[in-house]
């Protein structure tokens, strides 16, 4: 091991959320380097999905630029964004991590993202940030057909940072079949770049923060619920996407069928969570918080609109929260229905919820013209792999273990690597932007161990110490 | 004559949806010194910053207004932007046209078309007169002060004071662990609290970086982010001494920041006349039982009935005593009742095993890592009895403890015969937590918790510079979520510390030495303390690290010799006449 002055300060971010963002503009802010890396093409997590948030809601996308906005032109922080870890070794003080980046398909050196390749696009396509939605379009002929939200060349959103394009390789009428190559044509500047293949670098770093967040559990999982087969049952962040003003709709309130208003919408609760038997036994701790908001803001959008929430358990435990939804049932009218929905399916035009109220212990049965499902939160996608790299543990689910779930759940049982955000297990903003400050909290007293930065006169020999 | 340039913005259909752009950019155009307007779908987004760089250059720009959202947004982001090509960030102004116009009328395209045009027009007389200004450069006391002694206060004491930095950590009672120390056990692991506790402690007391004061309250804090000056007093006598007084020895310290974890109070049980309002001896809350449960405790860990010392048969545990109920008590939930009270269940059933435990609650929150598994275990493994109802009445006769309660289950009605009672009171604010934030100029929510700067992202933040938050004394939260917290805002404290200096904004008030007559009458106006008389000039002076630029000087000042840098009142008399 190094000598703790020959440490690196250098810092490695994993996942650029709101977590990632919190702890590198905290790091980055005290005058040390920080390599953010995200294995989207721009930061934000899924923050940058959301609509509005509780309880105050304001809209997250309003809220949140500012730091997407500082984190993409931190001069300490270097982004390593579309990019995915493939090693990393080391100790604390020294590791060395080797990062891939994807082919994006386009020269980020000299595209000036002026949306000309996106606009003109002819490939409509699903996609992941829109939670894979199709909406009904009507063609020039007339007929309707169901078109995915977004282009085989795309950026995450108009504000997103950076804001570069990429091909969707598997979707791209060239890259597939040597036809098209609109795109190529239509960009001013000579971008796109179909030979494009993937490219690796190596950072060395000294300290390292895991922000690697959460996945929703896949409504296929969830039989009871359609498996995702019924259309207009979707799930809560596709709701998002629905709601935001910056979506697929403009935050108009359509239902993926066949784009009417929905009159009747219902929430279930605890889908995949609570559920020892069949899915996740532990509870995901955010959603009866969204579901409110999103009940209320349906009822916004649509005045005369009936909202029912499925619940097991009403989860308001934070600040303000009990109060929201306590506004949502009395001034919204959102109708809180408790017990556990037993199954869903298609009648007609209707998703039909059949469910139980066990505070009368009577069956009761909805005809609505939306379902949306709050899934449990589950670790995102290679955490696992993450941790097999770095040899630390995650729990029966994939959740990164802390070393101590009370006193130190920022620590890992590595020295040097520390854990923010819901990647820990389920977490709702501000506990995740505290945690992400937390950990850099963690790391700027390890890095002032070490020396301190450059440009910092030796700040503690002012007092005398 | 100035060359000023104006970015309108879409913000998406934020704006554009509302607003005729085109018209608007038609008629900024012709607005006096306005050499260039254009508009664009996302100003803030990489082109068009990129778009504002360029044509600063290209059109020699000299001062540059961005039409988008409100100032509190983005001001800095284009601040910094055109700083980049060169110009001085004070010469960049934002027209709020998305919440002041697009906004808020939402159906008149014509009448918020207009709007959004009069607004650019009353920047554009105020850009006019904005002058070059570079920011004041303050000294930083990198010594922190710690306000209580609990996990909290401990954890970020510890971060801090690892970094190297001096800090104070000041305790009111007369030993460190606050409430945790009170714990029998944490939820998840139940034996362990007292040593891992107690190993924070003794990190804290043989820290070389760290000062512990107990038994001290804090008397007084002037100054600013950076330079705040504390009085501290400390009381020499042990609450076990005939004179509690005792003598009280003054500390005082230049502090950089300050790390507020003052923590919290149960609620009083003489609140819940329902419950009986604590004239019942064995109606416990749920510290009582802590207490209890704790070996190094008065009954060395055994669970008595307090009237009789009696081993209670029958317990009943109700939730939400005064927790979510906004007609009689607090609105809010407290967060972790539902877990300790599962624990505590837990425990009584492994030490009468032939007890009945009965919890009545409205809805279980047991929202953490491994919590959900563990309330399941107290129903399944041991037997407690999870009664959905809230408690209704607590009596005590005949020897017993009766709870009247509902089952919403079923919709009967139920009566408990209990032996003990345990309330899970509300969690409160310490009853002094107002007073320290008035004395802090941090803001409290009208149940005396500590206000964070942003409820989503800036948590650990009071909105007085220099002034962090930290545990129970902001909300109800549970150890992990206090630790995490507490490192939080060392982190706070560290990247303040990690500057040379205190950067102070320039837009602030100054004193015309000509005109000022010495009346006097700013300094009572001053909301921020930032106004002095100087001493022998016999003229009013600003205490640059204080004034925030509000104008209240301005306001009250008879001869106009009190002005806000690019805000004087000639600024606002133009904006004024350009717009009627």
């Amino acid at each position: 091991m190094t000598e703790p002055q020959n440490h690196n300060k250098r810092v490695l971010i994993v996942g650029g959320g709101i977590a990632g963002m919190q702890a590198a503009l905290d790091i980055g802010g005290s005058g040390y380097e920080v390599v953010l890396v995200d294995r989207l093409p721009s930061v934000g997590g899924h923050m940058h999905q959301l609509s509005e948030t509780f309880p105050t809601l304001d809209c997250a996308q309003c809220i949140m630029t500012p730091r997407t906005v500082d984190v993409g032109r931190h001069e300490k922080i270097k982004l390593h964004t579309y990019s995915e870890i493939e090693e990393i070794q080391g100790e604390m003080g020294d590791f060395r991590v080797r990062i891939r980046r994807k082919p994006a398909y386009v020269n980020w050196d000299i595209c000036t993202a002026c949306g000309a390749c996106t606009e003109k696009c002819p490939t409509s396509i699903q996609v992941a940030f829109d939670r894979d939605l199709e909406l009904p379009k009507t063609m020039r002929s007339g007929r309707v057909r169901h078109e995915g939200t977004g282009k085989a060349i795309y950026t995450l959103s108009p504000q997103a940072v950076p804001k570069k394009p990429v091909i969707d390789a598997d979707h791209c009428t060239y890259l597939q079949s040597g036809k098209c190559g609109l795109c190529a044509k239509v960009c001013p500047v000579g971008a796109i770049d179909y030979e494009q293949g993937p490219s690796w670098s190596e950072e060395r770093v000294g300290t390292i923060i895991l922000a690697t967040g959460f996945e929703l559990y896949p409504l296929e999982k969830l039989g009871e619920y359609g498996a995702g087969r019924v259309a207009d049952v979707i799930d809560a962040l596709a709701m998002e996407r629905l709601l935001s003003s910056s979506g697929p709709t403009s935050g108009v309130m359509r239902r993926p069928s066949d784009g009417k208003e929905p009159k009747e919408v219902v929430w279930i609760q605890c889908a995949g969570s609570r559920d020892p038997e069949l899915a996740m036994p532990y509870c995901s701790k955010i959603c009866c918080m969204y579901s409110a908001k999103q009940a209320m803001l349906y009822k916004h959008k649509v005045h005369h609109g009936q909202a029912y929430i499925f619940y097991i358990d009403i989860r308001s435990a934070g600040k303000r929260y009990e109060e929201f939804i306590q506004r949502a049932m009395e001034e919204d009218d959102v109708l809180y229905v408790r017990g556990k929905v037993s199954k869903v399916f298609r009648e007609g035009e209707k998703v039909v919820v059949w469910g139980v109220d066990t505070l009368t212990g009577l069956p009761l049965e909805v005809a609505a013209d939306m379902v949306v499902i709050s899934p449990a939160m589950v670790p995102s996608e290679g955490t696992q792999a993450l941790a097999g790299m770095l040899g630390l543990k995650v729990d029966e689910f994939g959740w990164w273990t802390e070393q101590d779930g009370n006193l130190a759940p920022l620590e890992t049982v590595r020295p040097g690597i520390f854990v923010a955000g819901a990647g820990s297990g389920p977490k709702d903003i501000p506990e995740a932007v505290a945690q992400g400050s937390g950990a850099a909290g963690k790391v700027l007293s390890l890095l002032a161990r070490w020396g301190g930065h450059d440009d910092q006169d030796a700040g503690h020999d002012e007092l005398g110490r | 004559m100035k060359r000023i340039g104006i970015f309108v913005c879409h913000c998406g259909n934020n704006i554009a949806g509302t607003l005729d752009i085109d018209r608007v950019v038609e008629a900024i155009r012709e607005f006096p010194e306005v050499v260039y307007a254009i508009d664009y779908k996302y100003m803030c987004s990489d082109p068009g910053q990129q778009l504002i760089r360029e044509h600063i250059l290209e059109d020699q720009l000299d001062a540059v207004i961005v039409a988008a959202c409100s100032p509190s947004m983005h001001e800095t982001t284009f601040r910094r932007t055109a700083e980049a090509a060169g110009i001085n960030p004070y010469q960049t102004e934002i027209a709020n046209i998305r919440e002041q116009a697009s906004w808020v009328h939402q159906k008149q395209q014509e009448a918020a078309t207009n709007k959004a045009i009069e607004t650019i027009r009353t920047i554009v007389a105020k850009a006019h007169y904005n002058q070059s200004l570079m920011p004041f450069y303050l000294p930083l006391v990198k010594r922190s002060l710690v306000i209580g002694g609990g996990i909290a206060g401990m954890q970020a004491a510890l971060d801090i004071a690892d970094a190297g930095y001096p800090v104070v950590l000041v305790e009111k009672a007369d030993r460190l662990g606050g409430r945790m120390a009170e714990l029998s056990g944490l939820y998840l692991d139940s034996d362990a609290a007292a040593d891992p506790l107690g190993q924070k402690i003794k990190a804290v007391t043989h820290h070389p970086n760290i000062q512990v004061i107990t038994q001290a309250a804090i008397t007084e804090v002037g100054g600013y982010v950076g330079n705040f000056t504390v009085q501290i007093e400390q009381r020499t006598a042990s609450p076990a001494d005939q004179d509690p007084a005792g003598e009280l020895v003054p500390y005082s310290f230049d502090i950089g920041a300050i790390v507020v974890a003052t923590g919290y109070d149960l609620y009083d049980k003489k609140n819940l006349g329902e419950y009986g309002g604590g004239r019942y001896p064995d109606v416990i809350d749920g510290l009582q039982l802590e207490e209890m449960l704790r070996p190094d405790g008065p009954t060395g860990g055994r669970i008595v009935r307090p009237s009789d010392g009696k081993v209670p048969k029958e317990m009943v545990w109700v939730q939400c005593a005064g927790s979510r109920d906004p007609e009689l008590h607090k609105p809010y939930c407290s967060k972790v009742c539902c877990m300790y009270v599962a624990k505590q269940s837990m425990a009584y059933k492994q030490q009468v095993p032939d007890g009945q435990a009965t919890v009545f609650y409205i809805d279980i929150r047991s929202q953490g890592k491994d919590y959900e598994e563990y309330v399941q275990r107290a129903m399944e493994e041991h037997d407690v009895l999870y009664i959905r109802g809230k408690a209704s009445k607590v009596f005590q006769e005949n020897g017993h403890v009766t709870v009247w309660g509902v089952d919403t289950l079923t919709g009967l009605p139920l009566e408990v015969e209990a032996d003990l009672v345990v309330l899970a009171t509300a969690i409160v604010p310490r009853a002094d937590a107002q007073e320290l934030g008035q004395r802090l100029r941090v803001g409290t929510d009208e149940h005396g918790f500590l206000s964070e700067a942003h409820p989503k992202l800036r948590p650990v933040e009071s909105l007085t510079a220099g002034v962090f938050l930290a545990g129970a004394a902001h909300f109800p939260k549970d150890i992990p979520e206090t630790v995490a917290q507490a490192s939080g805002a060392a982190s706070k404290v560290l990247s303040l510390f990690s500057q040379r200096q205190m950067v102070q904004e320039p837009t602030i008030a100054f004193v015309d030495p000509e005109l000022c007559s010495g009346c006097g009458l700013c300094i009572p106006a001053c909301p921020y303390d930032a106004r002095s008389m100087h001493e022998w000039q016999h003229i009013a002076v600003v205490n640059t690290a204080l004034c925030q630029g509000c104008g209240a000087c301005a306001m009250v000042c008879p001869n106009k010799a009190c002005r806000v840098r690019n805000l004087t009142q000639g600024q606002i008399l133009s904006m004024m006449e350009a717009y009627l």
